[in-house]
């Protein structure tokens, strides 16, 4: 989503603006947003966390810590790519962007590999979105997390195609950029969300 | 007052290579009012939408009031009666207000601001697209192989609206199409809102700093803020309702422990910021009206501003007093009870400043100005009731009856309507190059001030007599047939008022007295152009020196502190600039891409209803393809070499 | 408006011309070119590198305090996962998503957001009594 280039000619007058273009703007203000999106669905986990009707699984009980540390770790480490990506085409080196942009999405696809895996060991294991209020919030969170990731991995993907077709310059790092903020805000929430849903719950619950 | 669109003879559309289609090129005809990207269209495209919306989500008040009309009504079942009810606020709410406020936003804020356009041209287009496709959404549930329209109020409690089809207690894909039509309508207004922040932010002409922003700049600058922030929660309220609905989710049922409460948590969340997303953009627009019409600039202008900015603020945390009801404990409830009241602190300092203003003016009884002053009057009342609301032990009385009702129709229909209707007398001359008739419009003005008090005004008696709200018939001998029959012969009163100002719309467009650039002797930068706009706005970008900068070019005070016309060429000079020195002025170019992407969601929006994979994955398609073809073509056509 | 948010001793780089359209830079010069609203001083890939190491060994830290369960108490568990976890979150914040050397106005929105869902949400939790019992 371009802004406007519109042009007055010779306008020399100083505008009054904030400074910083328009695009990285309304990024910030659109991830700023997403908080309270995110936040309502842990909020709903939180308060349905100790709900589980009698006999139901327990997401403690289903939990696989070393993997998901694992893959939240892989996840993490998309983030690094993803700087590095910004970093490589600032200083216009047009190889190494397109395969640190690839290397992130990469990553992010072994993430939402291992969240698959996950997901239907315990559907497999009789803890599923039907099976209490705990388990629904659980899922659709994820989920959603995931349908930000996989939304992510499109964009880096089409990033890397326009840039295997010569069509993403060095100007055009500012759109590295935005994708590079979307994709760690995604990072910053899962870090969120590992620690709350899969380390503390289970803690408080005192049923690790 | 053509001169300057005389001197530049056109602006320049070249053509424009580009891989997929053939990007449009007409700014004028038929089509390309379906792929401009010229936010003065869009506006207009939003605010005759709304107006649309508006007759329908009136034709079903009237429908409500000819079944409350007398006791034991047959007009309506009670099923059709909890769709009409539902639709008609989700129409007024979401399809009618947020929409008019966005319209009006779209086509003022850059010319306020000495702007060309907003900040994302194509974004704008598409969150108009997505308010359409999103209201025709909903609306399709109508059709009888839909199963009928949304039912469980515009607010969707649950667990009425959550509980599964089939074994739950609503009959049909109403709440289906109401939860994700929402979503739609969610994502439209929430890149509006991005959209009018960024712009209000960086593409302000030089010298216009914030506090020489038009108020009502600044209200839809904090409007926007509300909306960007208040429109996730009630999406993921939403998605709840929706996945509890079609997948066997448990978010709202009660049976394994789901927490009606959470619901209501969220939507409020959402819900009070949406009545100040509301009522602030129509406070802005009567903040202009009365200075113009009292021949004084505002009142307080700092105060207005930061009173609006505190209620931004303040609304956030009020949300509960809509579930005094509900067994939230008395902590929550005198928390929020107190915030309540407390909030009621900046909108009436803005209603004392508003009064400052026309105090000692010259004042004009014009159409806007009497709609403006009709506002004041009829938002103070809806403002006490509100007041009383606050009053935890009163409200519990008086929640879910007609003295809620009352309560809010005198804010939203007296407050915001009221001033969109006197909005649209101010700014149609500047829109189209034509007054509206102003004699017919006064008319209308009383004929729908009487009107909204015959329908509304009983109903707080009624309320506080005991009836309750959305039931679709009381018995005889209750005691509320007078009161509700006046409510009833009111509310065609305001259909005889709405018709006239249709008239007069419609009439005005072709035949009304031709107007100048000024015609009202305004003071902000949108009556320094010609009327109606040339596309680019302004030919030069001005240069603004104060607040209220138009009205400082046109007068200056003498010793006595009398105004003094200046010369014309003063203020002739914004604006009109060296128009032969060959300025290029490259506007954004139309696109398709912003429909196209937009149609992607209501075939998602069946997909989803209905459970339907394919169409799922073609509306998938569709967006994916759209969002990319949009975000590789530039957002100005390239110049032949 | 700019410079007021640039650290004493730097300048804004701004490359944005009228109506906050980014124009890049002719040259790349050293350090390559500059994105919007971004000031000097940027974190180079070493350091890069280096703060991904960091995170991981926090990360390490927290499933490791994970498994101590039993050995310390649950609260002091709880807080020091929650503390470890935001450090995280600023980290990737501030040095990935440039917050610390870009323009101030993004780190407002950006804690506005956070800040305010947290309040709101936490306000709505209480409330539903989550706290106590």
């Amino acid at each position: 989503m371009e802004q406007v280039a519109i042009s007055a000619g010779h306008d020399t007058a100083q505008h009054s603006g904030t400074g910083v273009s328009n695009t990285k703007l309304a990024i910030w203000l659109f991830l700023s947003s997403d908080f309270l999106f995110f936040g309502a669905f842990i909020s709903a986990f939180l308060l349905y966390a100790d709900r589980t009707p009698a006999g139901a699984k327990q997401l403690t009980d289903e939990l696989n810590i070393p993997f998901t540390s694992a893959t939240s770790f892989i996840l993490l480490m998309s983030s690094l790519t993803m700087v590095l990506a910004l970093a490589a085409i600032q200083r216009g080196d047009h190889r190494r962007v397109r395969i640190w942009i690839l290397a992130t999405a990469l990553f992010g696809a072994v993430f939402i590999g291992g969240q698959v895996f996950e997901f239907t060991e315990f559907v497999r294991n009789g803890y599923a979105l039907q099976t209490s209020t705990q388990s629904s919030a659980f899922f659709v969170l994820t989920g959603l997390h995931g349908a930000h990731v996989t939304i992510g991995i499109i964009w880096l993907l089409s990033l890397w195609g326009l840039s295997s077709q010569g069509r993403l310059k060095t100007e055009d790092a500012p759109k590295v950029e935005l994708a590079g903020l979307y994709w760690h805000f995604v990072d910053v929430i899962w870090i969120v969300i590992f620690t709350v849903i899969y380390l503390i719950t289970p803690l408080t619950q005192g049923t690790k | 007052m053509t001169t300057v669109s005389d001197a530049i003879s056109h602006v320049e559309q070249p053509h424009q290579r580009v891989d997929l289609l053939h990007r449009p090129t007409k700014s004028t005809g038929f089509w390309s009012w379906f792929t401009t990207v010229d936010h003065k269209k869009i506006g207009i495209l939003y605010v005759v939408t709304a107006f649309v919306f508006l007759l329908v989500g009136g034709i079903e008040a009237l429908l409500i009031r000819l079944q409350l009309a007398g006791p034991n009504g047959k007009v309506l079942t009670a099923a059709m009666y909890n769709q009409l009810f539902t639709m008609h606020g989700t129409t007024m709410v979401f399809l009618m207000g947020m929409p008019l406020a966005v319209g009006f936003g779209n086509y003022l804020l850059p010319l306020m601001i000495g702007a060309r356009d907003v900040a994302f041209p194509r974004l704008n287009m598409f969150g108009y697209w997505a308010f359409l496709m999103g209201g025709l959404f909903v609306y399709s549930s109508f059709l009888p192989w839909n199963g009928g329209a949304p039912n469980a109020g515009w607010f969707g409690y649950t667990p009425l609206s959550s509980a599964p089809i089939g074994n739950g207690f609503l009959p049909g894909h109403g709440a289906d199409f109401w939860a994700v039509g929402l979503v739609m309508l969610g994502i439209g207004s929430t890149t509006s809102a991005i959209n009018f922040i960024v712009t209000v932010l960086n593409m302000r002409a030089p010298g216009m700093t914030f506090l020489r922003m038009p108020v009502f700049v600044w209200m839809m600058l904090v409007t926007a803020f509300l909306t960007l922030f208040a429109l996730p929660v009630v999406t993921a309220a939403l998605i709840m309702v929706y996945m509890d609905r079609n997948w066997g989710s448990n978010f709202f049922n009660s049976a394994i422990g789901g927490d009606p409460l959470l619901y209501q948590h969220l939507f409020w969340i959402f819900g009070h910021p949406e009545v100040y997303i509301l009522i602030l953009p129509g406070m802005g627009i009567i903040s202009e009206i009365l200075p113009v019409f009292s021949r004084k600039p505002l009142f307080g202008y700092t105060v207005v501003i930061f009173s609006g900015i505190a209620i931004g603020f303040m609304g956030w945390g009020v949300w509960a007093h809509h579930m005094f009801a509900t067994g939230l404990g008395p902590i929550a409830v005198s928390a929020f009870g107190l915030s309540t009241m407390l909030i009621a602190v900046p909108t009436g300092v803005k209603i004392f400043n508003w009064l400052g203003t026309v105090w000692g003016g010259a004042i004009r009884l014009n159409t806007p100005m009497l709609f403006a002053l009709g506002f004041i009057a009829m938002f103070t009342i809806g403002g006490l009731s509100g007041v009383l609301h606050s009053v935890v032990p009163a409200d519990t009385q008086q929640t879910d009856t007609y003295f809620v009702v009352a309560h809010f129709h005198y804010v939203l229909f007296g407050g915001t309507v009221f001033a969109f209707f006197g909005g649209l007398f101010y700014w149609f001359p500047k829109v189209y190059g034509r007054m509206m008739n102003d004699r017919l419009g006064k008319w209308t003005f009383w004929v729908l001030l009487v009107g909204f008090n015959l329908t509304f005004f009983p109903m707080h008696i009624l309320g506080l007599e005991g009836q309750p709200r959305r039931t679709y018939r009381y018995g005889s001998g209750l005691g509320w047939d007078t009161y509700n029959r006046i409510a009833s012969l009111g509310a065609f009163v305001i259909a005889i008022g709405v018709l006239l100002l249709l008239v007069n719309m419609v009439v005005s467009r072709k035949h009304g007295q031709p107007a100048g650039a000024d015609p009202w002797d305004g003071r902000t930068l949108e009556w320094s152009i010609p009327s109606p706009p040339p596309e680019f706005n302004f030919a030069e970008v001005p240069e603004v020196e104060a607040r209220d900068d138009w009205w400082h070019r046109k007068y200056t005070e003498d010793d006595r502190g009398l105004l003094v016309r200046l010369p014309s060429g003063a203020a002739e000079a914004v604006g009109h600039g060296d128009a032969e020195a060959g300025h290029h002025i490259h506007l954004p170019s139309p696109s398709y891409y912003p429909l196209v992407l937009s149609i992607g969601l209501p075939i998602l929006g069946y997909a989803a209803v209905y459970h339907t994979l394919w169409l799922g994955i073609i509306g998938a398609i569709v967006l994916t393809f759209g969002a990319y073809a949009w975000a590789i073509e530039p957002p100005t056509a390239e110049e032949p070499a | 408006m700019s410079d007021e948010d640039a650290p004493s001793g730097t300048t804004l780089v701004q490359h944005i011309g009228p109506e906050g359209v980014y124009e890049a830079p002719a040259d790349l010069g050293p350090e390559g070119i500059l994105l919007p609203g971004e000031l000097h001083h940027h974190p180079d890939p070493y350091q890069y590198v280096l703060i991904a190491v960091f995170l991981c060994a926090v990360t390490a830290v927290e499933v490791l305090l994970y498994y101590a369960d039993g050995t310390i108490a649950t609260w002091a568990l709880v807080t020091l996962l929650l503390a470890l976890a935001f450090t995280k979150f600023v980290t990737v914040a501030a040095y990935y998503m440039h917050l610390k050397t870009d323009a101030k106005v993004f780190r407002r929105f950006f804690i506005l957001g956070g800040v305010g869902a947290l309040v709101l949400f936490t306000i709505v939790l209480t409330t539903l009594h989550i706290f106590s019992n």
